[in-house]
């Protein structure tokens, strides 16, 4: 289950393609991403993207360049201001450049998927972007993970691995979240071959095709793992594990996958579970009241679901004058994940009682 | 001082009359600036007998905005008519609209925007924000129709039509309909047509220009017809346009047509 099973349901789906483009693309670090547009649209993502980074405690900087279109630009056409720039991008010696457009230079009609196919010696790879023209937040990130997937390597033998694919980079517990599919893999035998994408470079995506399944971090990337299936012919989970009974579930379907018995690796991970929730002990039985979620998030029943999940487990009373509990956002990802959302919720229950 | 604008389908002949106005407006005694706003940049060839002056977005393009001076956009042609063409990007590329936009910014900033009667001779269609910039607020207060009893003619009239009143409900607008100038092309019941259409929109034929060869003769030698012809039938038709539109103080809002009424009323004209 994923905390956004419909497009519909939540703000994350609106927004600009650029943002959520960036969001995968300045993760291969050997690459430039050009972003043929006004200097703002650069300026805004830029800013977002290095705080994110800062706050991950990562003192990178994005490799952004903008074309930096003013006026006569749009007014002449930005073709050219784009040859420049990606002359620029070059001379930075990247293994692959990204181009982006932006919603004015689609408007009047820049072709840049012509531009970026002249032949330049490495991969110029125009994006389908086209700001909020060419959709929203999603959207982005979407023709963007195609677009990387476009340097993999031919359908190649498989291993006994995963890839993680469109990790939310903007997330603050992504690299958590990405340990804990790593540790419930882990209890199967199945290694990660690729974060696709999060820290990689270039070179890395040509094995794209060798792990046995792709794990998409959500269900609403599923034309993409349909689209690497097609290509590629890795199958893929729909989403990242959430929940107690949906961790086990996920270790399940990935077994079925890989052809491997996973009821061991269930009674393990059941035990494990059964182990964290005992260091709750002090919390059970309390009185609770989970809060409807903030106006921009909308409802979303699979954070209902697992709130609904975890009182049960806890023998938590629902009451009005509870502990108020903010549901979460998105949801928590496996056992770990779900560990950590008890922990903030001991602290809501702990406050609760001081009154 | 009287800003006006002609408005039409491309090919319609808007420049001719556009150029022949200024220039029997000039033989009255009076100040005209004449302003080409489309991209193909050739409304005021004849008045500056047949050259191409640099356009203001070619300039712009050329040199950037901070570095044009009001001389080197603005060029006296016949009768002392001061010319100043737009321009445009290439075509297939950028944004011509923009580039009206551009230009009007520019000439403001110059302070060229002067004269008793400044004429913009404006794109065949209102195709974009930009090119309805000479109707926007502080430009032309009176639009003029161009057009010939030909359906397709009528029909883009009748589209700016659309604009001019849209406009004309924003606060600030002094944009205005001055009339509808028939330009014919020798189409059997073409002034009642095109009188009869300026009645419907709530407006009315202020000149009926016939289709006269000296016309073409006139252009082959780079000149209006009141510069090559000033005896001539077609240029006393053109005198008379000029005062008409020069006294003219009734104009109107225009009450464009619904698709259905505009094909209705072609029935009714049109022998099928």
């Amino acid at each position: 289950m994923s905390s956004n099973p419909s497009p519909s349901n939540s703000s994350r789906f609106e927004g600009c393609t650029l943002t959520g483009a960036l969001s995968v693309l300045t993760e291969v670090r050997d690459a430039v991403s050009v972003i043929h547009g006004p200097a703002g649209c650069t300026h805004h993502n830029f800013s977002l993207l290095h705080a994110t980074l800062l706050s991950n405690d990562r003192l990178e900087v994005p490799r952004l360049l903008s074309t930096r279109l003013t006026e006569n630009g749009i007014i002449f056409g930005g073709e050219e201001a784009l040859e420049n720039t990606l002359a620029r991008a070059l001379s930075l010696s990247p293994a692959s450049v990204f181009v982006l457009s932006t919603c004015i230079v689609e408007t009047i009609g820049d072709d840049v998927a012509a531009v970026c196919a002249k032949d330049r010696g490495v991969p110029v790879i125009a994006v389908p972007t086209a700001g909020f023209l060419g959709g929203v937040f999603e959207t982005g990130i979407r023709n963007a993970l195609a677009a990387v997937a476009s340097l993999a390597g031919p359908a190649a033998e498989k291993t006994l691995s995963a890839n993680l694919v469109g990790e939310k980079n903007l997330e603050y517990g992504v690299d958590e979240n990405a340990a804990e599919i790593a540790r419930l893999l882990g209890r199967l035998g199945i290694g990660i071959n690729l974060r696709f994408v999060r820290g990689i470079e270039s070179r890395d995506v040509e094995r794209l095709g060798s792990a046995a399944v792709n794990i998409l971090r959500e269900p609403a990337l599923r034309p993409v793992g349909e689209d690497l299936e097609r290509r590629l012919g890795t199958p893929c989970v729909d989403s990242f594990p959430a929940g107690l009974a949906g961790t086990c579930r996920f270790l399940e379907e990935v077994g079925r996958i890989c052809g491997i018995d996973a009821s061991a690796a269930v009674e393990e991970e059941q035990a494990h579970q059964a182990e964290m929730l005992s260091r709750f002990d002090d919390i059970a039985g309390s009185r609770v009241d989970f809060q409807s979620p903030h106006p921009m998030l909308r409802g979303d029943p699979g954070a209902e679901a697992i709130c609904a999940e975890c009182a049960e487990a806890l023998d938590l009373t629902v009451d009005p004058d509870g502990a108020a509990i903010p549901p979460p956002y998105p949801a928590p990802v496996g056992t770990a994940g779900l560990r950590r959302m008890l922990h903030r919720w001991r602290v809501l229950i702990r406050e609760e009682r001081r009154r | 001082m009287k800003q006006i604008a002609l408005y039409g389908k491309g090919g319609i002949g808007k420049s001719t009359t556009a150029a022949n106005l200024s220039a029997a407006l000039a033989g009255e005694g009076l100040d005209i600036l004449q302003i080409g706003c489309d991209p193909k940049h050739d409304s005021t060839r004849m008045l500056m007998h047949g050259t191409w002056i640099p356009t203001v977005l070619d300039l712009i393009r050329e040199r950037g905005d901070d570095k044009i001076t009001a001389d080197d956009v603005v060029y006296e042609g016949f009768r002392g008519v001061r010319c100043v063409e737009a321009g445009g990007p290439e075509p297939g590329i950028g944004c011509a609209g923009r580039g009206i936009i551009a230009t009007f910014q520019l000439l403001e900033r110059l302070d060229a925007l002067k004269g008793d009667v400044i004429v913009y001779d404006v794109l065949g269609d209102v195709v974009c924000g930009g090119f309805a910039m000479p109707m926007r607020e502080g430009y032309a207060q009176e639009v003029y129709l161009v057009t010939s009893g030909e359906l397709m003619s009528v029909y883009a009239a009748n589209n700016i039509a659309k604009a001019i009143a849209r406009l004309s409900r924003r606060v600030r607008s002094r944009c205005t309909l001055g009339g509808v100038i028939c330009n014919a092309k020798n189409i059997e019941g073409e002034r009642e047509l095109v009188e009869e259409f300026a009645r419907r929109i709530n407006s009315r034929l202020i000149a009926y220009i016939p289709r006269s060869r000296i016309v073409q003769v006139a252009e082959l030698q780079k000149q209006t017809v009141v510069e090559y012809a000033p005896e001539s039938d077609q240029a006393a038709v053109y005198q008379e346009l000029a005062r008409a539109i020069h006294r003219n103080e009734t104009t109107s809002i225009p009450t464009p047509l619904e698709m259905d009424e505009l094909e209705s009323f072609a029935l009714e004209f049109v022998q099928v």
